[in-house]
């Protein structure tokens, strides 16, 4: 996959996370960066969250936009599986998600940086967890030179 | 009113079609096939054809800086056409809207003729309707357990995405073509909205809610997250660019793609895609060649596999295989009433000029009122590994039915 002969280094890939957009639902992922804030967790400064509904909002428009408008990387945070506010719409959010996998795949890229993770809104820490596995898996993806802004 | 039709690349199929302009017509009607050759003289109004890449810039500058209006016809000038799938492998055929501004657009594979004279002649073209609207079949619209990669034709009244084949008609204007007719999923060549495509892959990916999606646990978030194995989602969906973004690749949003490019333009227009798609985007290519394309592609595979195809089916075979070099012989003659006979019985066998009604085994619909349509009915058939080859044709097949290799020679 590796397009370019340029060398890619720890520092340049710390650099060329800016933009993590991560679209978190009103229920248990912003419940729970709520309590992480309450608890002073920590978490990266390139993530930028938006908080939706219901993550079953969220779709293949809403992820190439984001993309095509700079993001880096798009993540969808909602309820653990089986316990969506609504109905099941964490579960079809993933369906999309994993079908946008497989399309990045089919053009030569990445898969790695849309994903979909689940939180609980009691604890902070399981948003702040899903924050940092967002960027490592991010970091593998430019490391693979598989994210849409290539080149160094 | 001075009217010049330019093809540039591709299969012709538009371009031959325009033909029927000259029926009952004042209009002066030119044919340019070269557009490089052109000397450029002043016109009324200028017709574009055939997909177009970045090096045909300034003959399309040409063209818009000499003709007071000009017409992009057919799905590969608009948005990229099937030819654009070959983008996939880093090729950039760019729809004519990036090149130059205010042109009319006629979308379709096949374009429809109709429109295109009324958008001539300056009147206000129909209003057409979604193609789920004038569909025969109703939708339910619940979540699908499976999806079907082929067609069974025993139900005629559900939707075919109820039944797990991807159709697009819920993006698609009604057209003349009409492949759902001939027991062929729509292939969303006339899209009503813009980036179809995307649009098409949340629908469907909302109605695959009852399929099973991986899961696994997240060390550092301590609850689950989306897993990366391979499940029945992937595997349900074998090719999702080829069948949802069949025709407008370049309009629809995604990066370009970067998969490594072997063979030809046309080469890899069909590699990636699945064994029962292969005839659907050969019968696109074009009615003076797609034909015996198709054909080769079906026969070979049969002959291989040992499926039986009955004297019925080869009657008909036959009769297009002569319709064929019929039609290439009305085109050399720029005969239009001739044109339109031939146009007309290819469409009475296979359905349409996007040959719908052609498929592995036989044919999908009844042909003839009077036929026992057993005779030549086609069924579902096995995805068998291997390689292929029949004259001009030769291809290997993985044992998901992906087309690995592919190579056609020309003529």
């Amino acid at each position: 996959m590796r397009m370019s002969e340029c060398e890619i280094t720890d520092e340049l890939i710390k650099e060329k996370i800016q933009d993590v957009v991560v679209f978190m639902c009103n229920e248990c992922g912003q419940g729970s960066a709520n309590t992480a804030g309450v608890a002073r967790i920590g978490y990266d400064p390139s993530i930028r969250i938006i908080r939706v509904q219901c993550t079953g909002q969220i779709g293949p428009i809403q992820i190439m936009d984001a993309l095509n408008n700079g993001a880096d990387a798009v993540a969808c945070v909602g309820c653990c599986l089986g316990a969506c506010h609504f109905f099941n719409g964490n579960v079809l959010s993933m369906h999309r998600i994993k079908l946008m996998k497989k399309l990045f795949k089919e053009l030569g890229y990445s898969d790695q940086f849309v994903n979909q993770y689940t939180s609980r809104a009691a604890e902070g820490e399981t948003a702040v967890g899903d924050f940092e596995d967002i960027i490592e898996r991010l970091s593998t993806a430019i490391k693979d030179e598989g994210t849409i802004k290539d080149g160094c | 009113m001075d009217v010049k039709i330019f093809q540039f690349n591709g299969c012709n199929k538009c371009f031959n079609e325009t033909l029927l302009l000259k029926l009952d017509t004042d209009n002066k009607i030119q044919f340019i096939s070269e557009p490089q050759n052109w000397k450029g003289e002043k016109t009324e109004v200028a017709v574009i054809t055939g997909y177009l890449l970045p090096s045909d810039k300034k003959n399309l500058e040409k063209i818009k800086t000499n003709s007071e209006r000009v017409i992009a016809y057919g799905n590969c000038t608009t948005m990229g056409g099937i030819f654009a799938l070959a983008n996939q492998h880093g090729y950039e055929i760019t729809p004519l809207k990036e090149f130059i501004d205010n042109q009319i657009n006629v979308n379709g594979c096949l374009g429809e003729i109709e429109e295109l004279k009324s958008l001539i002649t300056g009147d206000e073209p129909s209003e057409l309707k979604t193609l789920c609207e004038v569909c025969a079949r109703s939708a339910t619209c619940e979540y699908l357990d499976s999806v079907h990669r082929q067609i069974e034709l025993d139900d005629n009244e559900t939707c075919y995405n109820d039944l797990g084949f991807l159709c697009n008609g819920f993006i698609a204007k009604e057209c003349k073509e009409r492949c759902i007719n001939y027991n062929t999923p729509c292939r969303g060549c006339k899209p009503m909205v813009k980036r179809s495509g995307i649009r098409m892959l949340g629908m469907f990916g909302t109605l695959m809610g009852n399929i099973e999606v991986a899961t696994e646990h997240s060390e550092k978030g301590a609850t689950d997250k989306l897993g990366d194995e391979e499940d029945d989602v992937i595997r349900s969906l074998p090719d999702i660019l080829g069948n949802f973004f069949r025709f407008t690749l370049p309009t629809s949003g995604l990066p370009k793609g970067r998969i490594t490019s072997s063979g030809t333009l046309l080469e890899n227009v069909f590699t990636g895609r699945l064994i029962e798609e292969l005839p659907l985007i050969s019968g696109l290519l074009g009615g003076s060649k797609s034909i015996s394309l198709t054909l080769k592609i079906i026969e070979s595979y049969e002959k291989a596999n040992q499926i039986e195809i009955s004297e019925g089916t080869k009657k008909y075979r036959e009769e297009l295989l002569t319709l064929e070099t019929d039609l290439k012989k009305a085109l050399e003659n720029e005969n239009p009433k001739q044109y339109k006979e031939i146009t007309n019985k290819i469409r009475k066998i296979a359905g349409n000029m996007n040959l719908s009604n052609i498929f592995f085994g036989g044919f999908k619909s009844k042909i003839n009122e009077n036929d026992t349509f057993d005779d030549y009915k086609t069924h579902v058939f096995d995805v068998v590994e291997g390689n292929y080859k029949n004259g001009s044709v030769e291809y290997t097949v993985d044992p998901n039915g992906i087309i690995k290799e592919i190579t056609i020679i020309e003529g």
